[in-house]
């Protein structure tokens, strides 16, 4: 059996476990939920939410996960998704992003127009944000 | 409800089922697939002259989708 090429893991601080910084990005999820698409508040909201977030991941003082050295030989497996989304989103967006030729965004502002998954929405992108400033 | 739309709708499903089998064959026991976490985590290790090119790769590709999908 073939060991993961990773380094031993290295200690997490109480602060930066998920069960302290998820519940944090709560409040900022709900009040991204009132800020409707394509507005101004929406807008500066996100910008500087987004910016002072990718700034924070920027430097070094976050804690971090240890990184695999290599990847392993079946990192081509992550193509097929890939390669699958490409196809999808090209055709569509190449067809005009139309109701018949819908692209993801389009299918996804009616579903964002909603309070509740918008703020689900916020919050999986804040979370996404802190799982990947941690590697 | 248009052949087209229901075949858009049907592909980025697939693609999303596509996400969660991969990351689903990673995680098993001996698999030689890395996780999403590992292919990310290289990737933001890539450096050029010390200024971390994949982190702001990454990162800037996480903030357009925040932006994208919920602001413009």
């Amino acid at each position: 059996m073939e060991q993961r090429p990773e380094l031993t893991v290295e200690p997490v601080s109480p602060w930066a476990r998920a069960q302290v910084m998820l519940p944090v990005f709560v409040p900022f999820a709900l009040i991204g939920g009132l800020l409707p698409s394509f507005s101004l508040a929406a807008n500066l909201y996100v910008l500087a939410l987004g910016g002072g977030l990718l700034l924070a991941g920027m430097s070094s003082r976050l804690p971090r996960r240890a990184a695999p050295v290599a990847l392993l030989p079946g990192v081509a497996w992550w193509l097929v998704p890939i390669a699958i989304f490409v196809v999808v989103e090209l055709v569509t967006f190449g067809m005009g992003s139309t109701h018949d030729y819908p692209t993801l965004s389009l299918l996804a502002d009616p579903l964002l127009d909603g309070y509740l998954l918008r703020c689900m929405a916020y919050f999986g992108w804040l979370a996404g944000f802190w799982g990947l400033v941690r590697r | 409800m248009s052949l087209t739309r229901l075949l858009a709708i049907a592909g980025f499903l697939l693609a999303a089922l596509a996400v969660l089998a991969v990351e689903w064959a990673a995680r098993r026991p001996g698999s030689r697939i890395p996780t999403i976490g590992d292919v990310s985590a290289l990737v933001m290790r890539y450096d050029v002259g010390g200024f971390p090119v994949g982190r702001l790769a990454i990162l800037s590709f996480w903030f357009w989708l925040g932006w994208h999908f919920l602001a413009r």
